[in-house]
């Protein structure tokens, strides 16, 4: 799939979706107007209501209307807003929130504590959030300061003058050099390329590496120098500020004439100048307003689904607490009594209206917000800032820094660019993978050919390789030695190479299989003509390929001009002298998908008119000539061999043209194409008229290599219960090919093909009625999916029946997607093993993806490299891309950037996993602590008339979440691991306790909680009933204070020390956090004890200490309290095991540093042949019949479709014969070589 | 190899990837900690964990238990539950009345009997059942600063309703806790001979030295139309004052001891004790039980025998589960890390 093709669905797609971004106007616009008229060049565009007027090279006039400065700002706060906007951010969230209503409740009367208890640790967990968020926009401060002083040429008096980006305003004529970023968007206005012409590379905005065209408008070519740019002198009316990448629409108003702008001359912020020494251009959208940053607004903030359901967990304890409110607000309501005479009840002071009997109500009400006041500690309130800095770790430590998902070529490690979604990592089901670029590296190669019913290239694929050795076969691959080794060739057979080809049985045929290759096409070169140093921008990698295998053979393609194309030929009937051929081009028959074929007549130097044709197999062998009959079985045979090895095919064939016929013929071509209406329509009839009676000459076969380690990571994967669906625009059979060379189907499985391409469907779209069309289609997707979910039904209901794969198109899917016949789709694909889809448009990978991710309730990844996949990874829950080749724009849109497909194992199977196991921990030891710290004091109410009276000491309460027991939580975050990293992709089955939420559920929780109330019964009822009777060796007898502050100590040391029974892997952090909580504890408490003179624990802990009792109790009470949950993980660990504990088992002997790193060796150097290893065994048993089709990217149409934007009617060849007007001068290089 | 690619040789061959890349390298260096390395001990709960830590628990716990009860068997107990039997039979069915009448006699006098030997110093506690000394308006209504220094007299806004006399002047000691001081009193007689019981050190050092103040004077203490309890001799300081020193250390639950003074001669078995009790206090009204204790004491403290029977119960229990788990595993054995027990080998059509 070719990257122009990605930038033009992409940008239809979010037109045709109502939330797509800024659908307005101007938007709107283009797509009405049929993209071939040319018409529309002259008209001037009505102006929207705000348009923007910008007089160019006169900030004096540009002043009254206050355009924003160019200096950016990504930042979210600035010095004055932050405190007020931060705090605002943190108090949307409900736990904050609560305890601000807490805190509040706490200063008044009806508080039993007082307002420390719920302050402190408010505005402790306040200050951490606020100094990390003070600490991230710094960060994007100075990343903007960076970028608002980087320097740039503006014309100042007749000067270029530097200044900073930030100083540039509307208006303002600058220069941008090779290479420079622009710093605004601009209005091109002269390049230093003839025609106004220059080139820039938008990897920045779209990840697009292709070169693409700007053009300035020809009124304005002269303002190069700075003497002459600055007597231009122009109004340019334009649209407002939008954030629409690939729309522009304005007038520039200059020498009095009205001359229309289109996208073609605006040079947008963030690109880049290329193959251009510089260019002047005319700011018109500055800073904020330049289309690049209207885009990066508004990132959607996706939130993991642990956290959804801890929401869910929170509301439960707010249920619990009001529960345990009302229980003791109705008790208080039963207790009070004038019989208490030393309560004094009914005094009528102001506290007494608590507990006068005379107004049970009022007592209850009063009561229940005590009570509130009191359990609010049963809110977790660190549990979010402490989940927030775990992830935090673990994306900037782990994911970021992990060695193993480091490309060493790329120089990309893994890049986590979101901290929200860690344990989502570990629960997805739903892989929905991209192909080009993903699974396969979007690297064509030629491969093989077949000329004259003769097979060259002595490649062996993968599939074949695995094929072979499945069958037994050892296959010994001597490749030549001097095997060209270029980018785009892997092409190896002596008998082509070096011009050895005269001596093959029929070097006819080669010669114009090469020739075909060499002239048919739509490449542009670039650079110096010698074999070596030329590059060429084609369309599609596949041509590029086809182009490259040309040079090789000896025909290289070296220079086009508008009307020829000039070929550097060894010859064969000079042997060894090389000749330069120029062939005239006379008519391009361009391809598009509904052609799937190209041609271009051509004039020999000798004077002959030949066609040159390619083009897929289906289309070609209509238009053959009879006979040749041989040739045409041995060469669909050919086809067939290649399609089954995984490679593209293509197949080529010539025709000569008697002059007269041609004549004929071209009067016919050239009305057509210069009619104005349904002119494609009319040149695809008329292309018609002369594509028949074709030789067929050959057929080539391009490998679009997988990425490495492909086959392995999908069988991994889908052992460790993930379902991978491909989604594709490639066509059916290619999308299958891939599926089966990347192990996602094979022989075994039951295919279910939904394609549209069957008999009814076509012969509907013949009768052309569109209504009639969408009725038969849809009719046919509701039987088809009919009868394949009865068919899978009966699959499934037999036990060992065979795993169902489903393959379905995009025409397909868009009406299997309709409402009616969605839950249909829903439980077919839910059963399938695998699926593919094939020939979808971006927008329906994203209808896909949400269908799964809403309709079933799964969970679910979008991986993918490109822009086509931006929809689609922002619609998963999770969304991947891949950071390699392609560029930034699917990173851009990602949660998570990889640079290979196979580090996805990593991501999911050991940073997912154990974020999950993590996270789960964390959440539920959370819910624990502070379950039981609340619950000790619930009883205690029970004992105190219900009045509310506290345990704990209001600090002891308050330091407990944030210092007492913080620590070793954040330990068991960072550090858990049930089984090693290489365990964990040894066993991928145990991601599946993930998927089934097995950490998080609520028989979890509910265990958690039973035992929470378990060991707040033993901690309070233990320590209250020893305590009546216990004095110390003088006799004196506890106070309440000292009951409570045992008490305290017990819940701390319990709680801690409960911390180390759900750890799996104890390492010295672990010790010294749950040793350093205790110990902080009994700190705190010698210097808070001796300290507050007057409170009511002073000394406290002295006078507890002084006596047996406590030392006693320290001991015994833990481990009582923790009695239970020993018992308890003793039965669950040998009756009921989980899989991790079965595998902690296995390897308990292993020690992990060792395996780890040979490991990791492993994965960087073996992986290829691991990879190939399980290509063999998972290839399909019998050979597909089908072949794979190379240039159906549905995006081939046009070279430079995607910027054409609303003018849309250049054709490749406009395209070409522009750029050869700028190798005009080097004509006199003619003989160079 | 460069130096500081060497260090991270172990993360691969690509540490040496060559001194081009060396200089742009995002290749993130090589830590313990970032790549999930730490050393860490990873302790299975294998039944021989299981079964050792049961035991051991149980062999720990036993002895300590059996220490604690040997000492707690040692201290020599004597309860005497008073508040029915001073009661003269004609106010049996209106305690109340008896108690808030100021014209009844309220001494009443008992004779018990020493079982065991007592060695001094002797305990005297009064115990009070039903009494919440731990309600929320309770606890909190005294004035700390006003116990401990005599400048903050004024300081008695947390003491409503017994914060002021009616005409505003501060009470002090103010608040319900030292309004409600108890005041039965207790004499003691042995063969006649009256027994001195101790006041001094019966209050926790630390509330006599930094809590009351020694210069703090009892002023308009019970002085209004309610009277609480006891009433304070005003020429003693509030650090003299133990009785209200131990009665405003509250007690944790309903149901609490608090030491009346010591008795510091030895009590033979079988001496008959005559008690003498100014029964003055109300607990009629909400039905509190009083009680008079007589107690030795040993290191453990008082008579605690719940201490001890609770470390030797799961002590025991701790045995019987190392031998449950020791069974458990003897008949339905699992060996360690089979395989088969894997969910996905377990049912295998699990996976689809």
């Amino acid at each position: 799939m070719s990257g122009w093709e990605r930038v033009r669905t992409s940008s239809s797609s979010s037109s045709r979706s109502p939330h797509g971004m800024g659908s307005n106007a101007f938007r709107e616009l283009p797509n009405r107007i049929p993209s071939s008229r040319t018409i529309q060049l002259g008209r001037v565009q009505p102006q929207a209501p705000g348009h923007r007027t910008v007089f160019c090279n006169d900030r004096d006039a540009n002043l009254p209307v206050r355009f924003k400065g160019n200096s950016i700002s990504t930042t979210k706060y600035n010095v004055f807003t932050f405190l007020p906007k931060a705090l605002f951010e943190q108090f949307r969230r409900v736990a904050n929130l609560y305890f601000l209503t807490i805190s509040i409740l706490s200063t008044t009367p009806i508080s039993p504590v007082s307002p420390i208890t719920n302050v402190a640790p408010l505005s402790l967990v306040l200050l951490i959030s606020l100094m990390k968020e003070a600490f991230e926009d710094s960060k994007r401060f100075q990343n903007d300061l960076a970028v608002n002083n980087n320097l740039i040429d503006v014309l100042q008096d007749q000067k270029w003058v530097s200044m900073p980006w930030k100083r540039v305003q509307v208006g303002d004529v600058i220069r941008v050099k090779q290479d420079g970023f622009f710093p605004a968007d601009l209005l091109c206005l002269a390049s230093t390329n003839p025609d106004g012409v220059c080139y820039i590379e938008t990897s920045n905005l779209d990840g697009e590496t292709n070169l693409k065209i700007r053009k300035a408008l020809e009124k304005t070519w002269d303002y190069l120098t700075p003497e002459k740019a600055s007597e231009f002198k122009g109004e340019v009316q334009c649209e407002q500020p939008n954030n629409s990448l690939y729309t522009f629409t304005g007038n520039l108003i200059f020498q009095k004439q009205t001359l229309p702008l289109s996208p073609n001359q605006l040079l947008l912020r963030g690109c880049s100048l290329r193959n251009t020494e510089y260019v002047v251009g005319v700011v018109i959208f500055t800073g904020q307003e330049t289309k690049v940053m209207m885009n990066t607004m508004n990132v959607p903030s996706k939130r993991s689904t642990l956290e959804r359901k801890l929401d869910k967990l929170i509301l439960a304890l707010f249920a619990t607490l009001f529960v345990m409110c009302l229980l003791g607000a109705i008790g208080s309501g039963i207790f009070v009594s004038n019989k208490y005479f030393y309560l004094r009840p009914n005094a009528g002071d102001e506290g007494s209206g608590q507990f006068n009997p005379g107004n049970r109500l009022l007592v209850i009400t009063l009561t229940m917000f005590t009570l509130i006041t009191l359990y609010s500690s049963i809110i977790p309130i660190s549990l979010y800032v402490s989940i927030e800095m775990i992830k935090f770790i673990q994306c900037t430590q782990f994911i970021n820094k992990d060695l193993r998902m480091y490309h060493s070529e790329t120089n990309t490690p893994a890049l986590a660019r979101t901290s929200n979604l860690n344990e989502e990592l570990g629960q997805v089901e739903y892989i929905f993978s991209d192909k080009t670029g993903t699974l396969t590296r979007n690297l064509m190669e030629f491969f093989k050919c077949s000329i004259g019913g003769e097979i060259y290239g002595n490649g062996i694929t993968e599939i074949e390789r695995g094929l072979a050795e499945r069958n037994g076969i050892k296959i010994q691959e001597n490749r030549s030695a001097n095997v060209v080794q270029e980018k785009g060739f892997n092409f190896d057979d002596a008998r082509l190479m070096r011009g050895a080809w005269r001596n093959e049985p029929n070097p006819d045929s080669c010669k114009e299989f090469f020739r075909c290759l060499a002239i048919c096409h739509t490449v542009l070169p670039e650079g110096d003509e010698s074999p070596e140093k030329i590059r060429y921008q084609a369309a599609s990698p596949d041509e590029a390929a086809l182009v490259i295998a040309a040079k090789n053979f000896g025909f290289f393609f070296y220079r086009r001009t508008p009307t020829s194309i000039y070929v550097r030929e060894s010859h064969v009937e000079k042997m060894g002298k090389i000749q330069d051929v120029s062939y005239e081009i006379l008519n391009v028959l361009e391809f598009n998908s509904t052609r799937k074929r190209q041609s271009v007549v051509c004039r020999h130097p000798d004077g002959r008119l030949v066609l040159y044709c390619k083009g897929a197999d289906s289309v070609i062998y209509e238009r053959l000539a009879d006979g040749y009959n041989d040739i045409k079985k041995v060469t669909r045979n050919h086809l067939e061999r290649f399609g089954s090895s995984g490679l593209r095919t293509l197949c080529l064939a010539y025709k000569e043209l008697p002059p007269d016929l041609y004549e004929s013929w071209n009067e016919k071509f050239i009305h057509a194409k210069s009619s104005l209406r349904d002119r494609e329509k009319k040149l695809d009839e008329v292309a018609e008229l002369v594509e028949n009676g074709l030789v067929l000459i050959g057929c080539t076969a391009i490998e679009d290599k997988l990425q490495e380690g492909v086959p392995t990571t999908i069988e991994t994967l889908q052992r460790a219960g993930i379902k991978i669906w491909v989604l594709t625009g490639d066509k059916v059979e290619t999308a299958i090919n891939i599926a089966y060379a990347c192990n996602l189907i094979n022989n075994e499985m039951k295919q279910f093909v939904i394609s549209s391409e069957t008999d009814v469907i076509r012969e509907a779209e013949e009768r052309g009625d569109q209504v009639e069309i969408a009725h038969v289609i849809k009719e046919e997707v509701k039987r088809e999916l009919k009868n394949c979910l009865e068919e899978a039904q009966s699959c499934l209901s037999s036990l060992s029946g065979p795993k169902l794969a489903l393959v379905i198109d995009g025409k397909c899917l868009m009406y299997a997607l309709d409402p009616s016949l969605r839950v249909m789709l829903l439980n077919l694909s839910l059963n399938c093993h695998a699926v593919v889809c094939c020939r979808v448009s971006p927008l329906q990978k994203a209808q896909v993806t949400s269908l799964v991710k809403k309709g079933a309730r799964k969970i679910t990844l979008s991986i993918g490299d490109g822009a086509n996949d931006v929809s689609m990874i922002q619609a998963a829950h999770v969304g991947v891309g891949i950071s390699g080749l392609e560029g930034m724009q699917a990173v851009m849109a990602s949660d998570f950037a990889i640079a290979q497909f196979r580090y996805l194992a990593d991501l999911l199977l050991v940073h997912g996993r154990w974020s999950y196991l993590r996270i789960c921990k964390v959440v539920t030891y959370f819910f624990y602590k502070n379950l039981t710290f609340t619950l000790i004091q619930f009883w205690f109410t029970f004992q105190t008339g219900f009045s509310g009276q506290r345990f704990y000491d209001d600090w002891f309460q308050s330091l407990y979440n944030v210092i007492f027991t913080a620590l070793p939580v954040i330990m068991v975050g960072l550090f858990d691991k049930d089984v090693s990293a290489s365990l964990s992709v040894k066993y991928p089955e145990l991601y599946m306790e993930g998927i089934r939420n097995v950490f998080f559920k609520w028989r979890v929780v509910a265990i958690w909680a039973f035992f929470s109330v378990y060991q707040s019964l033993i901690l309070y009822y233990f320590v209250s009933t020893a305590s009546l009777t216990a004095k110390n060796s003088a006799g004196l007898t506890f106070g309440v204070w000292d009951v409570s502050t045992l008490a305290f100590t017990c819940v701390v040391i319990t709680v801690n020390l409960r911390f180390l029974m759900i750890c799996n892997s104890i390492t010295k952090w672990h010790i010294i956090s749950v040793g350093g909580s205790i110990l902080s504890w009994f700190i705190f408490a010698f210097i808070y004890c001796a300290i507050i003179g007057k409170g009511n624990t002073y000394f406290v802990i002295y006078d507890l200490m002084s006596t047996i009792y406590f030392y006693l109790s320290i001991i015994f009470v833990p481990v009582v309290a923790l009695f239970g949950d020993f018992v308890y993980q003793g039965i669950q660990r040998w009756f009921f095991p989980y899989d991790y504990q079965i595998v902690q088992e296995t390897h308990r002997h292993e020690v992990e540093g060792t395996s780890r790193a040979r490991l990791l060796e492993i994965e960087n150097q073996l992986t290829p042949a691991e990879a190939r290893s399980y290509a063999i065994s998972q290839l399909p048993r019998e050979i597909s019949k089908h072949t794979g089709f190379a240039f159906d990217s549905p995006g081939y149409e046009s070279f430079f479709a995607s910027q054409l934007g609303v003018y849309a009617p250049q054709k490749a060849w406009d395209v070409a014969r522009r750029a050869s007007a700028k190798t005009k001068p080097k004509v006199h290089r003619k003989n160079d070589s | 190899m460069p130096p500081e690619t060497s260090t991270s040789s172990a993360g691969g061959k690509e540490g040496s990837s060559g001194p081009s890349s060396k200089k742009n390298s995002k290749k993130p260096k090589y830590s313990k900690f970032s790549q999930q390395e730490l050393p860490a001990w990873k302790p299975i709960l294998t039944p021989g964990w299981v079964i050792s830590i049961f035991a051991f628990t149980g062999i720990i716990f036993i002895p300590i238990g059996l220490a604690s009860l040997y000492a707690s068997e040692k201290v020599v107990e004597l309860p005497f539950q008073y508040d029915q039997k001073c009661i003269p039979s004609e106010y049996s069915n209106n305690a109340e009345a008896y108690i808030k009448s100021t014209t009844t006699n309220k001494t009443c006098t008992a004779t018990f009997k020493v079982e065991k030997t007592m060695k001094s110093p002797i305990y005297v506690y009064y115990q009070l059942t039903n009494y919440f000394q731990n309600h929320r308006r309770y606890v909190k209504s005294k004035s700390e600063d006003q116990l401990r220094q005599k400048s903050a007299e004024e300081d008695t806004d947390d003491c409503k309703p017994e914060a002021r006399t009616p005409d505003g002047q501060p009470i002090v000691p103010c608040g319900l806790i030292a309004w409600s001081l108890f005041n039965d009193t207790y004499k003691i007689k042995v063969k006649g001979k009256h027994l001195k019981i101790s006041k001094k050190n019966i209050a926790w050092q630390s509330d006599q030295t930094k809590k009351f103040g020694s210069d703090v004077y009892p002023k308009n203490f019970q002085a209004g139309g309610l009277i609480g309890g006891a009433k304070l001799n005003e020429s003693i300081p509030l650090s003299g004052q133990e009785d209200l020193i131990v009665w405003m250390r509250t007690a944790a639950l309903s149901t609490f001891r608090k030491l009346y003074g010591k008795i510091e001669t030895d009590l033979e078995a079988n001496e008959e004790l005559s008690l003498v009790i100014e029964n003055n206090y109300n607990t009629y009204s909400f039905g509190g039980k009083k009680t008079l204790v007589l107690s030795t004491a040993t290191w453990i403290g008082g008579k605690n025998d719940f201490l001890g029977l609770a470390y030797i119960f799961i002590g025991g229990l701790s045995l019987f589960f190392a031998v449950c788990f020791l069974l458990m595993y003897l008949f339905k054995p699992r060996p360690l890390g089979d395989p088969s027990y894997l969910s996905w080998n377990r049912n295998p059509g699990m996976i689809k």
